[in-house]
């Protein structure tokens, strides 16, 4: 029998107005304690803003079996941006 | 450097107060940190030896304090002194037990710690107030942590009550000698350095009392005309160094590495 919690996965936001990015999953009985799990492993030693945790379960997922999902059979290059200059990345 | 003690305030009570302090962390932490490798489930032996990291840097705190006030040096005070003249409560020295007490233990202590440091933090003697602010901002997540378990595992299965029930009959009683008299006490509360130990069991209780009730676990303690009357015998004498033998072992074993090669460094 497996005696672990069920798990969560963990995003973590360096400071705000940055992306949360997946850093790994906790064991945890529910989304509080997870919150806590995620504090202890990952927000210890990393400057840390914000933390969310999402229960692996609820996370919708591609199949890594599917070859139909991203598949690009024709040629589909007329359709990349190649025809100019990007300017420069503007601050927002 | 050695720091100026107001002359109200009697520096040798001071000192044993600060050693008190310190001594219930580097145990409790030392507890806490038998978890490592161990524990039920991996997140919490993680969680339990960040919080024994913690516990013995406030340790490093109060014998750095107690170090500027002429007293022996932090390492020495951990790594050289005889177990026979610690000075924390047997509440922190006792063997870790099941995974039940260790949770019980840490939340009793948590809090006890909340309202000292709460207090300490308006003390008269500045080095003493500045530590308790910092140390307060580590606890409090301490805290969380503890009564999240607590709460949950009070009445979460029969098997888990029981074994939580078990744990507050046997850790309560020995809870109660985190608050006793400091020798020479009366005259620090007098100086303002803390209010003392009585008051600080009464917050205590106001705290645990209610949380502990409604996590559906029971204590020998009732409360009439707003006044608490606790039917368990405190188990002192940890204050006065009257040691018992679990804190020997306890104490060889921190003390191992060190006098393997005594002034050694790495």
């Amino acid at each position: 029998m497996d005696t672990q919690w069920e798990t969560y996965e963990v995003f973590h936001q360096t400071k705000r107005g940055d992306p949360h990015v997946h850093v790994g999953a906790v064991h945890a009985p529910d989304p509080h304690m997870a919150l806590q799990m995620a504090r202890d492993q990952f927000a210890r030693r990393m400057k840390c803003a914000s933390i969310w945790v999402v229960r692996t379960k609820d996370v919708a997922r591609t199949d890594y079996q599917d070859e139909t999902f991203f598949a690009q059979i024709l040629d589909k290059s007329y359709r990349d941006p190649k025809a100019f200059e990007a300017p420069d990345k503007g601050e927002h | 450097m050695l720091l100026e003690v107001p002359t109200d305030i009697p520096k040798e009570a001071l000192q044993r107060l600060l050693v008190a302090l310190a001594d219930d962390e580097l145990v409790l932490g030392h507890r806490d940190s038998e978890w490592t490798g161990h524990s039920p489930i991996l997140e919490e032996d993680i969680a339990f030896s960040n919080i024994a990291q913690d516990e013995i840097g406030h340790a490093l705190l109060w014998f750095t304090i107690n170090e500027q006030l002429g007293g022996k040096s932090p390492d020495w005070m951990g790594f050289e002194r005889n177990w026979k003249h610690f000075t924390c409560c047997h509440f922190t020295a006792f063997p870790k037990g099941d995974f039940a007490y260790t949770v019980v233990r840490q939340y009793l202590f948590d809090v006890g710690e909340q309202v000292r440091l709460k207090n300490l933090s308006t003390s008269s003697f500045p080095p003493l107030k500045e530590a308790a602010e910092k140390i307060i901002m580590e606890e409090g997540y301490h805290l969380m942590h503890s009564q999240s378990l607590v709460e949950r595992l009070g009445d979460a299965t029969e098997e888990s009550h029981k074994r939580m029930q078990a744990a507050i009959d046997t850790a309560f009683p020995q809870a109660l000698g985190m608050f006793e008299e400091l020798t020479g006490e009366d005259e620090l509360v007098k100086a303002g350095v803390f209010s003392g130990n009585e008051p600080l069991k009464e917050q205590w209780l106001e705290i645990v009392v209610p949380a502990l009730t409604s996590a559906s676990l029971e204590l020998p303690v009732e409360k009439k005309n707003g006044k608490f009357t606790i039917d368990a015998k405190a188990e002192e004498g940890g204050r006065k160094g009257w040691q018992k033998e679990h804190l020997k072992q306890l104490v060889e074993d921190l003390q191992t590495v060190y006098k393997m090669s005594p002034g050694g460094s790495w």
